[in-house]
């Protein structure tokens, strides 16, 4: 169960981590804001595997502790702690040299939900649904 | 005649030395640092303006006209800067500038002293900034420190989150 969900969480890491750099050159290209002094291509991509590992940690223990309601709970905590987690790059103060500060939440706030969506997306070719 | 050579060459000295002492006008130079600070807030302004005339050797020939455009600030987060140029703090619609004009100039130990009118937020309070003047090869740095209350320019509501006195720091290259 941990190792498949490891993988799991490894994996769509992995996927969030593209899904982000993608979404980067995409509002490099429309905005001309280039936060990559603060948010680099190695940042975006560590912190969505580290996202998904963290992931992987939670789904395992919730599913020990709360057994069938696991899940559920997990599901839960997942997308509250995504959208909790918002507050940091609205909060984040950049360096001074970068002229428009304004557009940095604009850039992180929907990597933030990638992680989750990329859980959500692989996790049934990892945990197959029993059949009701 | 010769009479009238001597008082000839003292007033065309006299006249020399007053072309020595002409004060230099200075251009602002890129790479200058309008820093502010205080316990909760921070920041920069990016633009910055002005004349500047300067004398090493005789500081009252001098002449500081600066300008800060406030929209300029950044204080490195999106909303903070907004809420910087809200009507509750700079009202940068109203007041778009941060004007010092200078009255006088005095040599201190450590380098000089400008005093002048610091006007912000259209209050207009007198202000000295000390200062130090190093020589480039190019024309020079000018840096300078001081501390203003930001209730005496009605910045913000007394009391709360920031810092009632606020820390600016000045470093302005200049070319000749």
């Amino acid at each position: 169960m941990f190792k498949k969900a490891l993988i799991l969480g490894i994996v769509s890491g992995l996927l969030a981590g593209v899904a982000g750099l993608i979404y980067a050159h995409l509002y490099y290209s429309i905005n001309e804001a280039d936060f990559g002094k603060v948010a680099s291509s190695i940042r975006i991509v560590a912190g969505s595997v580290a996202g998904g590992i963290l992931a992987a940690i939670g789904f395992w223990a919730l599913n020990k502790w709360l057994k069938n309601n696991g899940e559920i709970v997990f599901n839960l905590l997942f997308s509250i702690l995504s959208f909790a987690s918002l507050l940091t790059p609205i909060a984040y103060r950049l360096p001074r040299e970068l002229e428009t500060p304004e557009l940095f939440p604009g850039m992180v706030i929907p990597m933030h939900f990638f992680p989750a969506l990329a859980w959500f997306t692989l996790k049934p070719l990892f945990f197959r649904q029993k059949t009701i | 005649m010769n009479k009238l050579i001597y008082p000839a060459i003292a007033t065309l000295i006299l006249l020399g030395s007053a072309f020595a002492f002409v004060a230099t006008s200075y251009k602002i130079a890129d790479g200058y640092n309008i820093e502010f600070s205080s316990s909760d807030a921070g920041g920069v302004f990016k633009t910055f303006k002005g004349t500047i005339v300067f004398d090493e050797q005789n500081p009252a020939a001098s002449k500081f006209d600066v300008n800060i455009d406030v929209a300029s600030i950044n204080t490195g987060n999106g909303l903070q800067n907004k809420h910087a140029k809200s009507d509750e703090w700079f009202d940068a619609a109203k007041y778009p500038q941060i004007r010092y004009t200078s009255k006088s100039f005095t040599k201190t130990g450590s380098g000089y002293q400008v005093t002048g009118d610091l006007q912000i937020h259209g209050v207009t309070k007198p202000t000295a900034i000390p200062f130090t003047f190093q020589k480039t090869a190019t024309g020079g740095v000018f840096t300078g420190s001081f501390t203003v209350n930001r209730n005496d320019f009605k910045l913000g509501k007394p009391g709360g989150d920031v810092g009632e006195q606020i820390k600016i720091d000045i470093k302005v290259p200049v070319t000749k």
